[in-house]
């Protein structure tokens, strides 16, 4: 922010000048293998995010993050309330990914698989196919509004509101059900919260895509600010060769650089023309830089017209730069102590969440002792006690159970003994427990309850709870 | 407008994160507000539990951006119209 103290300007300026005046940028088509990695990168990411949403599985939506029955479907693993652990440690994995990544290729998460980058990526493809390139586009924004403008901004907007809405809509399918929602959506029955939040999504896409783009990366994004942190001088950078370019200047093609004093950067602005962050990427690392390789590619053709060698701006690192390192070198670099402490925490973790997930219990039990009856005398000098179980049947499939209560001699229960319960489903089942009245002591006495798996008795839970005697 | 989205972005991220760890502890049917228990369906809870959240995280950031404004803004005036 800039010093406000040290300007006198009249109060109008002072009230813009608190942030630097936004000039748009239009980043101009390139082609080559960074952009192909990232159109790559576009399909997979979003092939997965329209996709998956659709695909069934025993019967079921097989990636469900069900918020109205509070449980999460994941093909054929399902998660309740009580899995929390499992969502926190796989946030973790992801955050030591990022880290791991960062460390090695810097900002490859920006350049190819943020959300933002790969929707801009979308959004600009339909801006370029309307309006056309970007100095088509510089002049259209500068003409006067015409009925071809109009049309021309029209079609854009129907084509970026189309791909929003339908974006929001398939986030909410992660949510609920999208095939019912999908039923309600033409039914013009759909929920008063799902369509806010479906244009809610859509709205933020269509604002981050269409016309925030590189100021999300820029200002919005907290991981832009702290991404230099994991940075050595043997990250992978977007870097652009000084020692060779320099001196820049426009030339003829034809003699070799050295003997007209020049460096091999002919100064044709290209690179800064691509960038969708509108930097130059010539003054060196800078942290607006998301890593995206468009300059890359876009210089490389330049030197293939000027018949230098390519990789003026290539994907370097501080040292190989200072001593002149091929990709030999720069690989030999990789398992530094940052790097191997990194990796060996994540895979710590990713085995402890893999053994977690697979020695996941199939069966758990909550017992609740019924609060508004205490204890009551019954006929034949019985206690009763009330209760009330919780049955959890976390695994995929149908089953039954039983439930007998012991740990006081003559303890009994009445009610249901056998509990059927659906694949992933839940049942409370309230249970009667009569002991005599001398078979302990006054007050509270420990029983157990057991909670059997017909088909197989090794899955049990043994619960303990109380049994108040008056 | 630059102003606004200060407030209102890092309380959204704030809010989101609120939001996750809160319900994802507490579910919403649990609850009880002004003594009744709670009687909407839980999407309309948490929709109305993360509009809460970001009400909530804004007025913060709203506070930090209006706490922050230099001696030279106050004597002059500059921002009080807006916020």
């Amino acid at each position: 922010m800039p010093d406000l103290s040290s300007k006198t300007e009249p109060v109008t300026f002072v009230e813009q000048s608190l942030f630097e005046v936004h000039q748009k940028v239009y980043p101009r088509a390139v082609t080559g293998v960074f952009a192909r990695w990232r159109w790559i990168m576009v399909w997979l990411t979003q092939l997965l995010f329209y996709g998956l949403c659709w695909l069934p599985w025993n019967g079921r939506q097989a990636v469900l993050f069900d918020l109205i029955e509070r449980k999460f479907y994941i093909f054929g693993l399902v998660f309740w309330p009580q899995d929390v652990i499992f969502l926190a440690v796989l946030l973790i994995i992801a955050a030591y990914s990022l880290f791991l990544f960062t460390a090695v290729g810097g900002r490859l998460w920006c350049g190819y698989a943020c959300p933002q980058t790969v929707y801009t990526e979308i959004f600009l493809w339909i801006e370029r196919k309307i309006e056309g390139d970007r100095s088509a586009r510089m002049k259209l924004d500068a003409a006067p509004m015409t009925i071809r403008k109009a049309l021309l901004r029209a079609t854009k907007y129907v084509l970026w509101g189309g791909l929003a809405l339908w974006t929001g809509f398939t986030f909410v399918g992660y949510f609920t059900p999208i095939k019912t929602l999908w039923t309600t959506v033409w039914s013009f029955s759909l929920g008063p919260w799902e369509s806010f939040w479906i244009f809610f999504y859509g709205a933020f896409t269509y604002l981050f895509a269409g016309h925030l783009r590189e100021q999300v990366c820029m200002y919005m994004c907290p991981y832009a600010r702290f991404q230099g942190a994991m940075f050595d001088p043997d990250t992978l950078t977007v870097t652009y060769d000084l020692a060779r370019g320099e001196p820049r200047g426009a030339r003829k093609k034809g003699p070799a650089p050295a003997s007209i004093g020049l460096g091999d950067c002919v100064d044709c602005h290209i690179c800064v023309q691509v960038c969708p962050t509108g930097i130059d990427i010539r003054k060196g690392m800078q942290y607006e830089c998301i890593g995206c390789a468009a300059c890359i590619d876009a210089c490389d053709q330049v030197m293939d017209k000027m018949g230098y060698p390519k990789g003026l701006i290539r994907y370097s690192t501080e040292h190989a730069i200072e001593g002149r390192w091929g990709w030999k070198e720069i690989i030999s670099h990789v398992a530094r102590p940052r790097v191997l402490i990194y990796s060996a925490i994540l895979w710590a973790i990713i085995i402890a969440l893999v053994w977690g997930i697979v020695n996941k219990p199939t069966l758990r039990v909550d017992v609740i002792r019924d609060r508004a009856v205490l204890a009551r005398e019954v006929e034949d000098d019985l206690v009763e006690n009330v209760y009330r179980l919780h049955v959890m049947n976390v695994a995929e499939a149908m089953h039954r159970y039983a439930i007998t209560v012991s740990g006081l001699p003559g303890i009994d229960m009445m009610g249901d003994r056998i509990v059927e319960l659906p694949a992933a489903a839940d049942k409370t089942v309230t249970v009667r427990v009569r002991a005599p009245k001398e078979s302990g002591k006054k007050g509270s006495n420990v029983i157990y309850f057991d909670v059997k798996l017909l088909s197989d008795e090794k899955v049990a839970v043994h619960e303990k709870a109380t049994f108040l005697i008056p | 407008m630059q102003r606004i989205m200060s407030i209102l972005w890092p309380s959204f991220l704030v809010a989101g994160v609120a939001e996750g760890l809160f319900f994802t502890l507490i579910d919403p049917q649990e609850l009880y507000l002004l003594g009744e228990p709670v009687y909407f369906s839980r999407t309309a809870a948490y929709s109305i539990g993360f509009l809460c959240f970001w009400a909530i995280c804004a007025a913060s950031s709203l506070a930090t951006c209006y706490l922050l404004r230099s001696a030279a803004d106050i004597n002059r005036g500059v921002g009080a119209s807006q916020e």
